[in-house]
């Protein structure tokens, strides 16, 4: 065996016979790197192959963002592209071998075996080209078929394929009814790709005469592959300059909106989960980093009692670099232990994440089935543990050499004490301990505050007795809106007859369905400029029946509610939020006003303010509540739509009553999404609920990992200073002059800790305020709270050494020396 | 012949608080091969410190000190380490056995840092736990020997790899006289194979076993005799 086996062999011996610190240093390094390893397996789906292509990095996302009154644009709002865009694109770029759209589409597959309704995309023909993916079975989509009129054929995903069609080898080639038209089948995909998530089939996508000229009218997400060896930041510059041509062009319809060309695989994952994704790796870097802090702790006071060893070795030899060698092999032991058990948390923290994440919500998140603690997660385990033992173990082995080997080595064990310089280090330790932290307990605090606080909100829709479903209106059956308003009219009648369902409302858009898409429309108001300061007006436009305001407990603040007379002969009227009339109206009385969807000149009737209601919050991605204007369903007949019901009762059970009710009014129509409302909100919330929770957990940690470190350091000093205490006993000192001694001692690092980790909380905490609904920077839980919490949690770890200490008898402390 | 030791005007001082205290004063000497010699002196007198300026443990002296020929006081820090890993053993007054380790592994320590391979590190440790008669001893930890044992197994330690000088502290000041006996009659042994030895004693009867006994007191060296009469 060569040298460093024996290292090894005599690493593994002075663990073993330190048990308990051993015990100590590798549960908190298996809960730091378990942490990191369960992360890493998160972040690496979401941040490195969220979208399941080869050539994800050479594809660019085109997508418009709104511009904000001071410029920016916001990030999360991300528009999609007008089709004449993107057909300008399709000419003027040369950076690009492909340039592709798709759009969103649900299908409602009718026929044999029983209707269902799928999640479509429609894409243009070089679709699958772009994204360099073949079909299984059949061929990808041709350019003819781009026509209207010929765009009836489909490509099965396939999981639909193996469902519907019992993965039928002969299956391309059929014909299929889909909303009451035949499609053929072409083609089926690959097991695995449903991109854009979560696409279970891809029809053509085509435009007509009129589509192909809209500016307007944004639907379309646009793709584009860059041509080998062109880089994203040349791609993205092209496609600015092009797209500053077009604002200048058409200032109508493209002021307002600036271009964001993202790399793909940011696109998919989304800016909040990535943010969120960043936020979480910091955090269990922060605990990695406090739990390397109480090994590196223990490791000074193992090399301090070591002194003597190390020097007998120096003497028979030793260079600087064996004895730090040895040191280092001894920590990098400790963590290799501790990535182990670091392993089994990671798999059973991703195992909760796994099990507890509805699959009606996973099925929309980018790169959650790649999710595993896969050869990449073990590897970034090794190197993680690696570089904890060199970071916890370096200190301490550095700072040996300081010492003088021939002192340590004279008769007269006047050389055994410390430097100072190892004192101030170790102090140094605990008090970054101690600020991270109170960083982490202050984030982990204001994001379970932001989180209650959503909870609190969704209190006021009491949505345990609320069910939700949605439908949508064939366009050819119907095409007339008094076609439309009667099925509704007639639906919520025989809903509201429903014995104890108590009222059955209409509206567009259900706050927190759908991730809690409603998007903000431009409007206009009668006598103004379509824009104010470069921004342009709008709003939320949802179409309801008047009682859906006392159904959602939504409250009246001037004016009148919509009513049931409000009907198509009658005057067009709209309700407004609060933040229409504040927004737009300062200083002003609104009602009686006129305001249109859309521009002066856009097809929809002015509709005149009758009354002002309060604002609702429609998803927590929102920090603030969004402006809403509420028009009559008599008047608007939409063809998509949610019924919510007001139920004496689990709202689950009123599921078939329901279901016939509305049969009887259409028997073809398919209801989809039925679901209680509070799990439609605790769906729409379960990201932030994983966030909030990881959050806590870790906080937790890292308030255990703290103080398990200022009572290391604090019983270590005590044993260091026997002696001394025995000393002052024999002097006469009282048991509460030591406690004193030694509590001031650890109080006062706890003091510097906390001074220093509060800014930094504060500084943090900004940043989570500007991220999530709800939290203030400046919360008295977390700022005052918390930080008593953690210094509660110190003086208890201080107080234990501390009573050892009085508890000395002072004659057998002399005796030690 | 070439002096082992060569030492001209070797001085070391500690400042403390502004204030200096001299702790060896122009110390020149001269050690031939070979030669066996002892350091006496009062409690304070700078034995042990002016014992490691020789180890090359502590570096920090001014004056002029050759060893082998090789000028110390001119090497760094690894070349000074690589001279004393080559030619210098130590023995210590409580011995300085490593407590975790076993008699066989503690003779094998200066053996690895000298990277000796393997199976030549077993073969020499073997050899030598048979020289000192303590083969039976051999898996036996240091707390499990008595004290002439564990001293016995720190001179073995020391000659292990063969060295050029041997220095010891005190080697027998925490042992019953029949041990320090026994341990002293090594030591006339391996200076008669031809090692030379410096040894730190308060003891005239172990003076006795060498050749020349050097007096310091308040870091001078206040006097040198021959040993004429020495013990044969
Ligand atoms: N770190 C230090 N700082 C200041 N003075 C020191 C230090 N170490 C040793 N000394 C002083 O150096 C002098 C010599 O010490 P040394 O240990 O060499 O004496 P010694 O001759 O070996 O004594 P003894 O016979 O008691 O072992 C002493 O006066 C001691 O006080
Ligand atoms: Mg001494």
């Amino acid at each position: 065996m060569g040298t460093i086996g024996q290292d090894i062999r005599f690493g593994v011996r002075m663990l073993a016979k330190h048990r308990l610190t051993t015990v100590v240093c590798v549960a908190a390094l298996a809960l730091g790197i378990g942490a990191n390893t369960a992360m890493f397996s998160l972040a690496e789906a979401f941040l490195l192959h969220p979208v399941p292509l080869e050539n994800a990095n050479r594809i660019v996302a085109l997508v418009y963002s709104p511009v904000g009154a001071n410029g920016t644009s916001f990030g999360q709002d991300q528009s999609p592209v007008a089709p004449a865009t993107y057909l300008d694109w399709k000419k003027e770029a040369h950076s690009f071998d492909e340039i592709t759209a798709y759009a969103w589409d649900e299908l409602n597959l009718t026929g044999n075996p029983a209707p269902q309704k799928v999640q479509a995309f429609k894409v243009s023909a070089n679709f699958f080209e772009t994204v360099q993916v073949q079909p299984q079975l059949g061929r990808m989509f041709l350019a003819e078929e781009e026509e209207p009129g010929k765009d009836q054929e489909i490509i099965l995903g396939h999981a639909l394929w193996e469902q519907r069609y019992a993965s039928d080898p002969h299956v391309v080639g059929k014909n299929i009814k889909v909303g009451g038209k035949s499609f053929t089948i072409v083609g089926v995909m690959a097991k695995g790709f449903d991109f854009p998530k979560p696409a279970e089939a891809w029809i053509p996508l085509s435009f007509d005469a009129k589509e192909r000229l809209q500016r307007d009218s944004r639907w379309l997400f646009v793709l584009g592959r860059l041509k080998p060896g062109v880089p994203f930041t040349l791609g993205a510059a092209e496609m600015q300059s092009i797209a500053q041509r077009q604002t200048e062009a058409y200032p109508d319809t493209n002021k307002g909106f600036r271009l964001y060309p993202r790399p793909l695989e940011e696109f998919a994952t989304g800016d909040l989960t990535r943010q969120y994704t960043f936020l979480l790796l910091g955090a269990v870097g922060f605990v990695l980093l406090i739990a390397c802090a109480d090994v590196a702790n223990v490791q000074f006071a193992r090399v301090t009692g070591r002194q003597k060893e190390l020097a007998v070795r120096t003497a028979m030899g030793a260079s600087r670099s064996r004895i730090i060698r040895q040191l280092l092999i001894e920590s990098i032991l400790l963590s290799l232990a501790g990535a182990a058990f670091g392993l089994v948390i990671a798999q059973w923290w991703v195992y909760l994440i796994l099990n507890h994440m509805p699959p009606e919500v996973a099925r929309f998140i980018a790169g959650w089935n790649t999710i595993s603690l896969d050869a990449n997660a073990f590897l970034f385990t090794l190197a993680i543990a690696v570089a904890s033992g060199i970071v916890s173990g370096i200190a301490p082995s550095w700072l040996h050499s300081d010492t003088q080997i021939s002192e340590t080595l004279k008769e007269s064990g006047r050389g055994a004490s410390t430097g100072p310089s190892r004192h101030r280090l170790r102090s140094v330790l605990v008090v970054a301990e101690i600020a991270l932290a109170l960083v982490l307990l202050v984030g982990a605090g204001l994001l379970v505050k932001g989180f209650r606080a959503l909870i609190v909100v969704h209190e006021n829709y009491h949505p345990e007795s609320v069910l939700t479903l949605t439908l949508s209106l064939p366009e050819d059956q119907y095409r007339q809106k008094p076609g439309r308003a009667a099925f509704y009219a007639q639906t919520l009648e025989r809903l509201a007859a429903i014995p104890r369902i108590q009222s059955a409302a209409l509206a567009t858009y259900v706050p927190y369905a759908n991730g809690g898409g409603a998007g903000v429309t431009p409007f206009t108001i009668e006598g103004r400029a379509p824009e104010e300061r470069g921004e342009a007006i709008s709003s939320i436009v949802e179409t309801v029946s008047p009682n859906y305001f006392r159904l959602m407990n939504i409250g009246l603040r001037g004016g009148r509610e919509l009513n049931e007379s409000d009907a198509d002969a009658t005057v067009p009227v709209a309700d407004i939020s609060r933040l229409v009339a504040t927004r737009y109206f300062p200083g002003e009385n609104p009602i009686g006003r006129k305001i249109k969807i859309g521009k002066v000149d856009s097809e929809g009737a002015w509709m005149t303010i009758v009354g002002i209601v309060d604002d609702i919050h429609y998803t927590w991605i929102n920090k603030q509540e969004l402006p809403t204007i509420y028009r009559s369903y008599r008047q608007a007949p939409p063809f998509y739509g949610s019924l919510i019901l007001r139920a004496e009762g689990n709202p689950i059970t009123f599921v078939p009553a329901v279901r016939s009710a509305v049969a009887a009014v259409d028997p073809d129509l398919p209801l989809f999404d039925v679901l209680p409302f509070d799990k439609v909100i605790t769906d729409s919330i379960v990201g932030l609920a994983y966030v909030a929770a990881m959050m806590a957990i870790l906080g937790l940690i890292a308030l255990v990992l703290a103080s398990v470190g200022i009572y290391g350091v604090m019983s270590y000093s005590v044993g260091e200073r026997t002696h001394e205490i025995g000393v002052r006993m024999a002097m006469g000192a009282t048991s509460k002059d030591v406690l004193r001694l030694i509590l001031r001692n650890g109080m006062s690092l706890t003091i510097v800790g906390m001074a220093i980790g509060l800014p930094l909380a504060l500084g943090f905490a900004y940043l989570l305020s500007s991220l999530l609904f709800g939290v203030k920077a400046a919360d008295p839980f977390a700022f005052l709270g918390l930080p008593l919490l953690l210094a509660g949690v110190a003086t208890v770890a201080c107080y234990l050494p501390a009573r050892r200490a009085v508890r000395l008898d002072p004659l057998a402390a002399l005796r030690y020396e | 012949m070439e002096p082992l030791i060569q030492m001209r005007n070797l001085e070391k001082v500690y400042e403390a608080g502004g204030s200096k205290f001299y702790v060896l004063r122009r110390i020149s000497l001269d050690i031939q091969p070979g030669e066996f010699v002892t350091f006496m002196g009062p409690s304070g007198a700078g034995k042990s410190t002016l014992l490691s300026i020789i180890g090359m443990l502590d570096g920090s002296w001014t004056g002029e000190y050759y060893f082998n020929g090789e000028p110390v006081h001119r090497l760094n820090v690894k070349k000074r380490n690589e001279l004393h890993k080559a030619n210098i053993g130590f023995v210590f007054q409580s011995y300085h056995l490593i407590d975790n380790l076993t008699v066989f592994e503690n003779l094998e320590i200066p053996l690895s840092y000298k990277n000796v391979p393997h199976k030549e590190r077993v073969s020499l440790v073997c050899d030598i736990l048979d020289r000192f008669n303590i083969v039976g001893k051999k898996d036996l930890f240091p707390n499990q020997l008595s004290g002439g044992q564990q001293q016995l197994v720190g001179v073995a330690r020391a000659v292990i790899q063969s060295p050029k000088l041997i220095l010891a502290d005190e080697p027998t000041g925490n042992l019953h006289s029949a041990q320090g006996e026994e341990i002293m009659e090594l030591f006339r042994k391996l200076n008669e194979a031809g090692t030379s030895i410096i040894q730190v004693t308060h003891s005239e009867r172990n003076a006795a076993y060498s050749h020349r006994v050097i007096q310091l007191k308040d870091g001078w060296v206040v006097s040198e005799t021959s040993n004429a009469a020495r013990v044969v």
